[in-house]
């Protein structure tokens, strides 16, 4: 798949080291038995978790298969793809996610890359800080959409009420085809700008100190070395951080799922929300694997980018 | 690992060879066992489903003393997906379950739950129901709106009796509830007017489940309007005609602003939050689900069961065109891939449950049941205030369409309800697109690429 | 070395007395940026600190409006409602038990497979070494919801739907990927030269990283071993497709049924949420040293 990406983190000279310095014959053998036995265990194991099932997806994609239905497979060939491909439902759906990826993904970097900032220039309380403000990001989807959806509620919500309190209307968060879809937004945004800051926070205190001692011997304006010695150190670690959370705001289905089940109509069903759709409500098992496929397919092509970005990283 | 890969190959291939039918039951219950057994079902989780365990756990045993009777429940919005997974697994690990009326086609197509015909005859008498309460949760293919087709098969037995009551404020809109659909409307925008912070009416409106759907189906019945043609399966033009237009108007424009802002994603709960908060003057709901709004813990209505009296008001729904009320409540039925010894045990459960003190019982212990002579009965009709309200709705219920499609069917009027509740489509072209969409599903065979989109 | 937290704060401040952001207005703008901090850290908190409010109100107050934040009845009964229900054990606190169960054995299991399996990758030359590892990775990155669906098919043949053994091999797939890359790191940082010098005592391959190498990645295992513990504690997908009975349902589907009955007990979710939420958060404190290589599946370590 990939010659060109980059994995290893190796040192140079570590291929070298591993190899005993006296190299017998049956040492080497041994290492390599030693290899397989310690790898194949786990390759095994994904082999049949993942692979295999991803291969009997594929299979089942060029077929009219359903898991409920009975009835043996018949092959239909690409009419799925292009049915999936053609579909004005699915167009629907994946504007809905691309809106929701990048509204979301956006906001979080902003976000999160302003509270490092402003976190790597305290003196103090910044373990105390940095600790509190990960807190969302360690909860789980079901309870951060319950809980959000208790409190976007228009009528009993605290943030209708607190609205209400500042004489400010209410606001149907969770019922409106544009506030529902910002809400979801705005939900996942709370849940992991600490992701982004977290990773920005580790570039910002990685920037060597002289540096900005250089730079403040030049007399360099604040904007400037911000841009030309911050950003650049920090850059590279946050495109890998918006590349992580892109790829995993793309397969969201928890939240939707919880917080608005798709709605108000189909306004909010995200590309996985509805593949759960095909698959569960309708059991159109062939279909569903198709659809399934494509979206693997998105996703192997946004973690290519991903690591050819941390091969780019590497090599600075 | 290939040994595993040749396997499973091997028996997805093998597997299913052709459209099952439903296995046959035996007309007799087989010899039930001695050992202990656990006899399980699945419901999703609210209160019946409890009431249900801790009924059968108290009496079934005093008969079968080996038997421990186990509800497992699932959310709601799981509720069929969980029981149809495992059905397509086949592999269950429920004996009973308890399946919504409409789920029974998709159930007996697949060859799920067992044909129960000739156990019905042999052991139940069905003359003490009414025809059409049998009809609902057993029969396929489905009964014509209140009658039964003898010659059908059954594949279940009711357990659990519903309908749709109206909830209203005595207190706020005085103690005779309107009896037309009109009436009901123009009294709530009245009350809704006299009352700031009381909207007038409350209903759902969420796109899971059956939510919005069962809502649109409320008001084109009462307003003369049909779901579907079963006989020539024709969605397209009956659902969208005249009176299904009305009747979705009716809802979006006279309906829909009486209620809450942001009540669009209201189900059951929420609907029963707003009547214990006191916050809405008419609200509908199922009967079943009504309980929680006399418990003082939940209400600021009252602080004890009568003061809430007081104030709450039960009654059937109001008529317009016709006085159509929807069907609920779900039946007992027995899954294909149970141990043979669970499922003798599953129908001797069945015609336990059926006896005329065991309904009576039922009915007592909160349940609402199915015989005539239990539903008429002083321990049911005193069970609970909406008693009555079921009693009186059993001669008006229509149910949806009970089809394998209906997953998918429920799911596209959900959404577009929904939708048009919401502002997010035109009542009209929210309508049209159910009927058009409808009308694809029942008319696609299951036999084509790209299907379920 | 991964950059911790702790690391953030013990190293010093990016500038010092000469900085000069304090010539641009020094302490008027320090005091806005700890401001525009403390603005963001509550906007950050509201919802926890509603939630823990919310788990000890009655519930009447917990539908009050306007909200109630301050003058509330504290009352513990949602947290008793957790764990005991009327004659009982709560099937909610059944759904912890099979929580800690399923995410206990899973981490294990991963432990197990991924860390030797890190060990070679860091240590020998393995054939198209960088292609295993991208397919590794790229296996954690399939949509939970697309890969529900091969693998019910592949569980039903095996009556591996609704079982705890189920739940336990798929979540121990979605770790291996994650371990492996998260300890590839860690033994990148163990110098091959300490199993070599024990190899030269006469020690085997094995036994050198049995006795040297191992003990000095057992920290790394932990923090591993923790981030795989709160995937799996957390993961909601699968267990609401391969799961139904209250034997086997894990606790994230558990808490969702809470809601969609007849009513909505927030106080009780809230509760529910709280306990759950608890456990990781001790976790998450304890690995924070390695949180951003934790969540980056190892990928960003510096």
């Amino acid at each position: 798949m990939s010659d060109s990406v980059p994995l290893t983190t190796d040192h140079p000279g570590q291929v070298a080291s591993a190899t005993p310095p006296a190299p017998g014959r049956s040492r080497r053998l041994s290492d390599r038995g030693l290899a397989v036995a310690f790898i194949s265990p786990a390759l095994l194991l994904l082999l049949a978790m993942s692979v295999f099932p991803l291969l009997w997806a594929l299979y089942l994609s060029f077929t009219d298969y359903s898991a409920t239905r009975g009835g043996p497979a018949h092959f239909v060939w690409f009419e799925n793809y292009t049915a999936i491909l053609t579909s004005a439902q699915v167009h629907l759906r994946a504007l809905t996610t691309l809106i929701y990826v990048v509204g979301a993904v956006a906001l979080q970097t902003v976000l999160g890359f302003s509270i490092a900032y402003l976190i790597s220039r305290r003196t103090h309380g910044r373990g105390l800080l940095t600790t509190l403000f990960l807190v969302p990001m360690m909860l789980s989807q079901v309870v951060v959409g319950l809980f959000w959806k208790f409190m976007l509620d228009a009528q009993f919500g605290v943030i209708n009420s607190m609205l209400g309190s500042l004489g400010l209307g209410q606001v149907e968060w969770l019922t409106r085809q544009r506030t529902a879809l910002i809400s979801l937004i705005v939900v996942d945004t709370w849940q992991w700008t600490p992701f982004i800051m977290l990773i920005a926070l580790a570039g910002l205190t990685a920037v060597p100190k002289y540096l900005y001692e250089a730079a403040s011997i030049d007399r360099a304006s604040e904007w400037f070395r911000f841009r030309t010695i911050t950003l650049p150190l920090v850059w590279p670690l946050l495109l890998i951080a918006v590349l992580f959370r892109a790829i995993e705001a793309f397969r969201l289905f928890d939240l939707v799922y919880i917080l608005t089940s798709g709605g108000p109509g189909v306004s909010t069903e995200t590309l996985s929300f509805h593949v759960y759709k095909v698959a569960f409500l309708g059991f159109n098992t062939g279909t569903a694997s198709a659809y399934g496929i494509l979206m693997v397919l998105v996703v192997i092509v946004l973690t290519q980018l991903y690591l050819r970005y941390l091969n780019k990283l590497k090599e600075d | 690992m290939a040994a595993m890969l040749v396997a499973t190959t091997m028996a997805a291939c093998g597997q299913d060879d052709g459209a099952t039918s439903a296995p046959k039951a035996p007309a007799t219950i087989p010899e039930l066992t001695k050992d202990p057994l656990t006899l399980s079902f699945i419901w999703f989780d609210w209160p019946p489903a409890h009431a249900l365990e801790a009924f059968a756990n108290a009496e079934y045993t005093k008969v079968r003393s080996n038997v421990t009777i186990k509800v497992n429940t699932v959310p709601n919005a799981n509720w069929h997906d969980a029981m149809f997974t495992q059905f397509a697994a086949h592999k269950t690990d429920f004996d009973i379950p308890i399946l919504d009326s409409q789920h029974i086609g998709e159930a007996v197509t697949n060859g799920n739950i067992l044909d129960i015909t000739d156990f019905v005859k042999k052991n139940i008498d069905v003359k003490a129901y009414n025809p059409y309460l049998l009809a609902a949760y057993g029969q396929y293919p489905q009964a014509e709106t209140g009658k039964r087709d003898e010659n059908a098969s059954l594949y279940g037995l009711p357990l659990l009796g519903d309908t749709w009551t109206m909830i209203y404020r005595k207190d706020l809109i005085g103690d005779k509830p309107p009896q037309t659909w009109d009436e009901m409307i123009s009294v709530a925008e009245k009350c809704q007017a006299d009352n700031p912070g009381v909207s007038g009416l409350a209903f759902h409106q969420a796109n899971g489940s059956d939510a919005a759907a069962v809502t649109y189906n409320t008001v084109n019945g009462v307003y003369g309007g049909n779901l579907w043609d079963s006989k020539t399966r024709k969605i397209n033009g009956v659902l969208n005609d005249a009176a299904g237009q009305e009747a979705m108007d009716v809802l979006v424009n006279k309906m829909k602003p009486l209620t809450a802002a942001g009540s669009g994603n209201w189900f059951i709960d929420e609907v029963n939050a707003a009547v214990a908060q006191g916050k809405a003057c008419i609200a509908f709901n199922w009967i079943a689900a009504s309980g929680g709004l006399l418990d003082p813990k939940q209400s600021t209505l009252g602080t004890t069961r009568e003061e809430i009296l007081d104030k709450l008001g039960f009654a059937t729904l109001p008529s317009q065109k016709t006085n159509l009320v929807p069907l609920g409540g779900m039946g007992m039925h027995v899954s294909a891939y149970s141990p043979a010894a669970n499922q003798a045990e599953a129908l001797n459960f069945m015609k336990w449950f059926e006896q005329p003190d065991i309904q009576k019982k039922w009915a007592a212990a909160g349940g609402v049941p199915s015989r005539t002579d239990a539903l008429e009965s002083p321990e049911f009709l005193n069970a609970g205030p909406f008693n009555k309200v079921y009693a009186d709705s059993v001669s008006r219920m229509r149910d949806m369409w009970n089809v394998p499609e209906y997953a998918r069917l429920v799911d596209i009027e959900n959404t577009n309800v929904n939708a048009a509740l919401n502002g997010a489509k035109t009542p009209k072209d929210a309508l049209n697109d159910i009927a058009k969409e409808q009308q694809g599903v029942l008319d696609s065979g299951s036999r084509k690429g790209g299907g379920g989109l | 070395m991964a950059v911790s937290v702790d690391e953030a704060v013990s190293t010093g401040p990016v500038r010092d007395h000469t900085s000069p952001a304090r010539r641009f207005g020094g302490r008027g703008r320090s005091v806005l940026e700890i401001a525009l901090l403390t603005v963001l850290a509550v906007v950050m908190l509201f919802p926890v600190l509603w939630m823990i409010e919310t788990s000890i109100k009655e519930n009447r107050d917990v539908y009050a409006i306007p909200a109630k934040f301050f003058d509330f009845t504290v009352t513990l009964d949602h947290f008793k409602d957790v764990f005991v229900a009327s004659g009982g054990r709560s099937s909610l606190s059944g759904s912890f038990l099979n929580s800690f169960v399923v995410a206990g054995v899973s981490t294990v299991l991963a432990t197990v497979l991924g860390v030797p399996a890190a060990w070679a990758y860091s240590r020998f030359a393995v054939k198209a070494k960088k292609d295993q590892l991208f397919f590794i990775l790229s296996t954690r990155f399939m949509p939970p919801v697309v890969v529900v669906i091969p693998i019910f098919l592949m569980y039903r043949q095996f009556g591996l739907i609704d079982t705890k053994l189920g739940l336990i091999l798929i979540y121990t797939a979605f770790n291996v990927p994650f371990t492996i890359w998260m300890m590839k790191g860690f033994v990148d940082e163990v110098p091959a030269e300490y199993e070599d010098a024990a190899m030269l005592d006469g020690y085997t391959r094995l036994q050198a990283f049995w006795r040297f190498t191992l003990p000095l990645l057992l920290p790394g295992i932990a923090a591993t071993a923790v981030f795989a513990l709160i995937f799996s504690w957390n993961e909601f997908v699968f267990a609401i497709f391969l799961t139904s009975s209250d034997d086997v349902r894990t606790a994230p589907p558990a808490i969702a049924g809470l809601i969609g009955g007849t009513t909505v007990d927030w106080g009780l979710v809230a509760a529910a949420s709280v306990v759950f939420a608890l456990p990781v958060l001790v976790f998450a404190y304890l690995v924070r040293k390695h949180l951003v290589a934790g969540v980056t599946l190892g990928a960003v370590r510096r």
